[in-house]
């Protein structure tokens, strides 16, 4: 404390630079932690009073109880409101969660709902036109229909195509964009493809293939790379004319240019799931009821 | 003791009555803590080095807690808040370590 009238001294000659300039802000800070008001109080009074051993403004008084209520409340008050915060963030979040997982598991059981039903239908279906000759043709002309529109399960051999981002990818030029899997499809498609799905997901009438959130989309499902494409159709020539097709060409200045991996494989037996295809708004002629 | 009275009933009372702050004021809570804890350990070197004074702890207390909640208000204003608030919490930081070192000294003889 000695030393620290004395810097205050010092610093009141006006030959000397203040303390902040002559000593740089950290050993400023240092040396002046307590305020310097009590060191000035203290030194005006010694001056002002007869210096006694015993001095009674040297006890903290009730003022000073006061103020350490005060600084107690604060402190308290800081640390049961940051307490509170915490614990009630951490609800949110519960419950955030939890709203999520319901909302998913609703989901889940509507899609189960919808596939048994739609299995339900054509289940009635088939037995309702068996039953004559002419029904049996109009059955047989549904499900044609169905494995064309993709709302029935299909068997049968194809290829395999698997499309993957070029290796060690970084940013969008060496990936696997949804333009370049729609390429690949229409280019299946035109060499005789008669079912498509995509990672599991499809092709209906109603499909799209596009970019959602950063991910490819089909069927408003995300899917991950690899991109597994399973197309039914005569995997013997399926690849040659796929290669001959404008989108063929484009994939092989993919594959040579940036280096994205596309492979086929023929397959003797795929099987390919149906897609849910729920129409809402089309209506056929003669029926006044939505399908 | 009557200081550490003092603490106590105001412990006491922060825990019964748990004063809700309100929003606006509530980001400059913790940094009017660390001002308050920096006036509270420079009231504790002060006694010990026998030139305690009531009326230099509550102005500074007062004024410490006050400045330092504007400085993080005028921040916040001006759009940088958070850097404002590190540095006061930098400078009340090292006063407090260098107090607390002055009333080790003076506790411990070390």
């Amino acid at each position: 404390m000695a030393d620290e009238l004395i810097t205050e001294e010092g610093a009141r000659e006006p030959a000397r630079l203040p303390p902040q300039a002559a000593m740089g802000l950290l050993d400023y800070l240092t040396t002046h932690a307590m305020d310097e008001d009590y060191a000035f109080v203290s030194e005006r009074k010694e001056t002002a009073e007869a210096p006694e051993p015993e001095r009674p403004r040297r006890r903290i008084g009730a003022v000073g109880a006061l103020v350490m209520a005060l600084f107690a409340v604060l402190v308290v008050t800081a640390a049961v409101q940051t307490s509170r915060n915490s614990v009630s963030d951490e609800r949110d979040r519960r419950e955030l969660v939890g709203q999520v997982d319901q909302a998913r598991s609703q989901l889940d059981g509507d899609r189960a709902l919808l596939a048994a039903t739609q299995g339900e239908v054509r289940r009635l279906q088939s037995r309702q036109l068996r039953s004559d000759t002419s029904a049996q043709s109009l059955l047989s002309r549904i499900e044609l229909l169905g494995v064309r529109a993709g709302t029935i399960p299909v068997r049968g051999p194809g290829v395999r195509v698997v499309a993957d981002d070029a290796p060690g990818a970084d940013n969008a030029r060496n990936e696997v964009l949804d333009s370049d899997l729609q390429k690949l499809v229409n280019g299946l498609w035109e060499a005789g493809a008669e079912a498509i799905s995509i990672n599991g997901q499809r092709l209906t009438n109603l499909s799209t293939i596009r970019l959602a959130g950063g991910a490819i989309t089909v069927n408003a499902r995300s899917l991950r790379r690899p991109y597994v494409v399973s197309a039914i159709g005569n995997k013997d020539t399926l690849p040659a004319r796929f290669a001959e097709t404008s989108s063929g060409q484009a994939w092989l200045d993919l594959q040579r240019e940036v280096g994205l991996q596309l492979k086929i494989t023929p397959v003797s037996s795929l099987r390919l799931p149906a897609a849910e295809a729920t129409l809402r708004y089309a209506n056929q002629k003669d029926q006044g009821g939505a399908s | 003791m009557i200081a550490i009275i003092g603490l106590v009933v105001g412990i006491v009372l922060g825990l019964f009555l748990t004063p809700d702050v309100p929003l606006s004021m509530e980001p400059y809570l913790p940094i009017a803590v660390v001002a308050a804890l920096d006036a509270v350990f420079g009231a504790f070197r002060a006694f010990l080095d026998g030139i305690f004074d009531d009326k230099v702890f509550v102005i500074s207390f007062i004024s410490n807690v006050l400045i330092a909640a504007m400085i993080v208000f005028l921040g916040d204003k001006l759009g940088v808040g958070a850097q404002l608030s590190t540095g006061v919490v930098v400078v009340l930081g090292i006063r407090i370590f260098s107090n607390v070192a002055a009333i080790r000294r003076h506790i411990f003889h070390a």
